[in-house]
């Protein structure tokens, strides 16, 4: 099994790549393979498919080029996704996928995967704690970003991943948080996520095809896990 | 000031009516919170830049401003630059005693004025400044000379990232402004380009690589052409001098350069001269608070024998490390900034470094999320857990709400789970320690939990000294 972490040296703010670091201890046999930015990543070699495809949060700047990095890549990407490939793009990542990032008066163009835009306002940064609901699980995490996301349709959103109980979701007010399609599964929640949820995580690994999954360290997860739902209720 | 004339006052404006009835009124609630015994507070900057929003741009300054921000070391370093400036005999203003943001910054000046606002000290003042509210105070107070100590990642929820911070001080430094900035911090050095400035920088010190162990590393690629960089030396996280094979592009050449010596001092090249100015810690991120120090305070115009008098006498504050010997063995209080994930690798790797046998108790929640909510816990995955995985730290007691989480961040970078114990009740902390295991106890604390940190200090160093013999403790 291949996992395929993209452009790790700029994109993993945030303790994200901890999400990296925790599969690695739950898949031990697994090949991790880190493509730098401008490499060819392995989703479009025409090779074994990564059985997962890993992006983390950036800054500003580093997402505009990552944006670049991957648009040769689309096409690729879009057929990853749409074979059931799975994906994980944490932070401010899955904006890459969507229409376009507005920042201002300028307008940055993204990749067209995704039905939704975010609008950047760096002069108000987004904290908050979020708790939800996922496959009748609970799904808890932190949102720190510049950004809120929007359905380019306008009407309310139908491809989110996770269920708001409390917090925010994409914006204010909507429903969920983070974009799911297929087992593209993109999320603005830290923490890391993966280390947060039990549940979640054991989902995702049997969608990268891991049979019978078994978390590292499961006990101590769980018991941090439920001890932050504690204290959040 | 050396010969150097101080900046004009651009920028800065009239005293208008709004702007009396705003000093008035802080000075009445000063008045008042004296009156009721109430030191250090930003209360009446507060009201004043209520009242009158640019209240900073209006307020009469001293002659001179010499300014001081960055991600770590900053208090330090102001601390430093202050006392020896009292020690040279300077009569200066600062907020020291209050805070470091704009309101603090307004209520030193408050406090320092006539009733009609003019400085009773009106040569000098020295403002540590929060590096995130530098857009609030720096094109007001428009000081003659900035000093930036770093730029490393700090709260994501506050400070997001670097290139954050970076771009609010490039855009918010005003022209004039002379920069002190580090050499051998890329981040550092790149900020306001088209300022004068002049760069400081540590030659070899014990303990640099060319490998970083760090997992917060902000500078892996060159700054202008995006290619990797090669290291001469790496300190720690993007600390250290590179250069781009591929550009040219390299770290800055330092104005001010200091070595170690052999004996603990620091010999600090200055227009070509060699100077000794002695160290109050040899640790390397002690060598570059005195270094700025230093390089800011000859900027204002003291001498290097002034400078080599002074520092001397320099301590490092005991808010932030401490250390007591009880029974023969160290009982160390190291500040660790909730939330920062390279304050905190910093200690741990003081920790690792230390000799001997050691043992650490982690208070590492942030003190108000603890109270009130649940605490954003991705900083635990920048921070460098792996620095206490050797065998040499023999115990590790974590307290505190998210004590699971630090128990299983623990777990992920290789700590043995025998050598941890974990518990909610802060109290119980030293109770769970053994502190015959140990020839040092480290207590890491948050700014808000010095106070549970010197408690606990206080019983770990009882129960040693009645293991001892029930001699009597003395603190």
């Amino acid at each position: 099994m291949i996992i395929e972490v993209l452009f790790p040296q700029q994109c993993g703010l945030f303790g994200d790549l901890g999400n990296v670091r925790y599969l690695q201890k739950c898949l031990p046999q697994a090949e991790f393979i880190e493509t730098p930015m401008g490499g060819r990543p392995l989703f479009a070699s025409g090779g074994e498919a990564p059985a997962l495809v890993y992006l983390g949060p950036m800054t500003e700047r580093t997402q505009e080029k990552a944006i670049g990095a991957l648009a040769p890549y689309k096409e690729a990407l879009r057929e990853h996704i749409g074979k059931g490939g799975a994906c994980l793009f944490t932070g401010n990542a899955l904006e890459a996928l969507g229409a376009y990032i507005q920042d201002g008066d300028r307008r940055i163009d993204c990749l067209g995967l995704l039905p939704v835009y975010a609008k950047r306002d760096m002069l108000h940064r987004h904290n908050s704690v979020f708790l939800g609901g996922f496959q009748g699980q609970r799904v808890m995490g932190f949102k720190s970003q510049f950004t809120m996301c929007w359905p380019t349709g306008g009407e309310a959103f139908q491809d989110g991943l996770f269920r708001v109980e409390k917090g925010t979701g994409l914006y204010p007010h909507c429903p969920v948080e983070g974009v799911r399609t297929q087992n593209f599964f993109g999320t603005y929640l830290l923490g890391p996520v993966l280390l947060l949820n039990p549940g979640f995580t054991r989902y995702l690994l049997e969608k990268m095809g891991v049979e019978r999954p078994a978390l590292a360290f499961a006990q101590e997860m769980e018991a941090a896990y439920q001890q932050r739902l504690q204290d959040m209720s | 000031m050396d010969g150097r004339k101080p900046n004009p006052p651009v920028g800065r404006k009239k005293r208008s009516l709004r702007f009396f009835f705003a000093l008035f009124f802080a000075k009445g609630t000063a008045l008042v919170l004296k009156l009721i015994g109430r030191k250090g507070t930003s209360m009446p900057g507060s009201w004043a830049i209520i009242l009158c929003p640019d209240f900073l741009a209006r307020m009469p300054r001293p002659k001179t401003v010499l300014a001081i921000t960055g991600t770590n070391g900053k208090t330090t370093v102001s601390n430093m630059v202050e006392d020896v400036l009292s020690g040279c005999g300077y009569d200066f203003v600062c907020n020291r005693a209050g805070t470091n943001v704009h309101t603090g910054v307004a209520s030193a000046l408050i406090a320092n004025s006539t009733l009609f606002g003019k400085p009773k000290k009106k040569e000098l003042a020295v403002f540590e400044v929060d590096e995130r509210s530098a857009g609030n105070i720096l094109p007001q107070l428009q000081p003659d000379i900035l000093l930036c100590t770093n730029i490393f990642q700090d709260s994501f929820k506050r400070n997001a990232h670097p290139e954050f911070i970076v771009d609010i001080l490039s855009r918010h430094i005003p022209g004039g402004t002379r920069l002190v900035l580090n050499a051998d911090d890329l981040l550092c050095a790149g900020i306001k380009p088209g300022n004068q400035r002049v760069y400081f920088g540590a030659g070899p010190l014990p303990g640099d690589t060319q490998l970083c162990e760090n997992l917060v590393q902000n500078v892996r690629v060159c700054p202008q052409c995006g290619q990797p960089l090669a290291w001469e030396y790496r300190r720690y996280h993007h600390i250290g001098k590179a250069r781009c094979p591929a550009c040219g592009f390299r770290s800055p050449q330092a104005d001010y350069f200091a070595t170690l010596s052999e004996d603990g001092a620091m010999a600090v090249t200055i227009q070509g001269e060699e100077y000794r100015l002695p160290l109050p810690d040899s640790a390397p991120m002690q060598v570059y608070n005195s270094l700025a120090a230093a390089a800011l305070l000859s900027e204002f115009g003291l001498s290097p024998r002034q400078l080599a008098e002074q520092m001397g006498r320099l301590t490092v504050s005991e808010s932030r490390y401490s250390e007591k010997e009880v029974g023969g063995r160290k009982l160390i209080l190291h500040m660790a900034k909730g939330q920062n994930p390279v304050a905190c690798s910093r200690a741990f790797d003081n920790i690792r470094q230390y000799p001997g046998k050691k043992a650490a108790v982690l208070f590492l929640d942030d003190f108000f999320d603890a109270a009130r909510s649940v605490e954003n816990t991705a900083w635990l995955y920048d921070a460098d857990f792996e620095f206490l995985a050797g065998e040499d730290v023999v115990q590790i007691v974590v307290a505190g709400a998210r004590h699971w989480d630090v128990y299983l961040r623990l777990l992920m970078a290789g700590v043995d789970p025998g050598r941890v114990v974990h518990m909610r009740g802060t109290g119980e902390a030293a109770g769970a320690l053994d502190p015959e295991k140990a020839e040092a106890v480290f207590i890491l604390y948050d700014v808000y939990t010095i106070a549970l940190a010197n408690q606990v200090r206080e019983q770990i160093g009882k129960r040693i000294t009645e293991k001892a013999g029930g001699g009597r403790h003395d603190n």
